[in-house]
């Protein structure tokens, strides 16, 4: 089954962010992976890696299983992640598996991004 | 003995989909249409469009073990102030996905102690008012029952 979810990363100082859009299921494997993979590079120092959902309209518990996959890893490489543009629904499902414990939700990128960078001097 | 008069259940929709992986977005899409206007919120709207998902993606996987010439039979009714989404396959009593009952739990699975798998029917029963699961010979479903008007426990409106 071809995936329905796309990727795109940039770097931030310190942090890297996947933006990611369409269906977060299991088809989204290969685009979460590579994504992450991409984003972190051979960057030993990268702190944290945000995920941004804004451009998601489905995640079901398959793509549920790929973030778990992605915050332990994270996890395992000492590496912060940090979620925004979840909507209300998706938030309480965070909010349900306990995910929320264990990554940070923003409303939006751009209060991630200025949380992580700092305000501006 | 006095009994409560319960209304009728009233129909409102029947199809069956091919056990196709995918296939579940079709089933939540057809079953949020038949359902608009019945006084659900924005919220239980979504988490019952959710449970729908799970449900019709376990009935394809593991009841149905992803053959597509056998249908997965959506039924969906309206019970007063209750919807029920009944949702069949052909998996029988042991059905892979009923599982055990333990609950998922993110930080055995963040340490490697559980699968990153295993969220549906955790999923499912947090969704909903009721989650009942029937099997009549190799006839398995689960029933799916969400209360319009009002709030959920918990529920932001």
């Amino acid at each position: 089954m071809a995936s329905m979810c796309e990727a795109t990363t940039r770097a931030l100082p310190g942090a890297a962010v996947i933006e990611l859009s369409g269906e977060v299921d299991g088809s989204a494997a290969d685009v979460l992976t590579n994504a992450y993979q991409s984003a972190v590079g051979t960057n030993a120092d990268l702190g944290t890696v945000v995920l941004d959902f804004a451009a998601v309209d489905y995640i079901n518990s398959t793509g549920i299983a790929l973030i778990v996959s992605v915050l332990a890893r994270a996890r395992a490489e000492r590496r912060k992640v940090v979620a925004s543009g979840l909507s209300p629904h998706y938030r309480e499902i965070f909010d349900i598996t306990r995910l929320s414990d264990f990554i940070e939700l923003f409303p939006d990128l751009d209060g991630a991004v200025s949380q992580l960078t700092g305000p501006a001097a | 003995m006095t009994q409560v008069a319960r209304p009728a259940p009233r129909r409102l929709d029947a199809f069956e989909l091919p056990s196709e992986p995918g296939n579940e977005r079709l089933a939540l899409a057809r079953v949020a249409e038949t359902v608009q206007g019945l006084g659900l919120s924005d919220s239980r709207l979504e988490k019952l469009k959710t449970a729908v998902a799970e449900a019709t993606m376990n009935a394809i996987e593991h009841g149905n073990q992803n053959r597509a010439e056998i249908p997965v039979e959506v039924e969906v009714t309206q019970h007063g102030d209750e919807i029920v989404v009944a949702i069949s396959d052909q998996g029988g009593e042991a059905h892979p996905s009923d599982g055990p009952a333990e609950d998922p739990d993110l930080l055995k699975k963040l340490d490697g102690e559980q699968s990153p798998r295993g969220w549906g029917l955790f999923l499912i029963r947090n969704m909903v008012d009721a989650m009942d699961i029937t099997t009549n010979g190799q006839r398995h479903t689960i029933w799916l029952t969400v209360r319009t008007g009002g709030a959920a426990h918990g529920e932001h409106v």
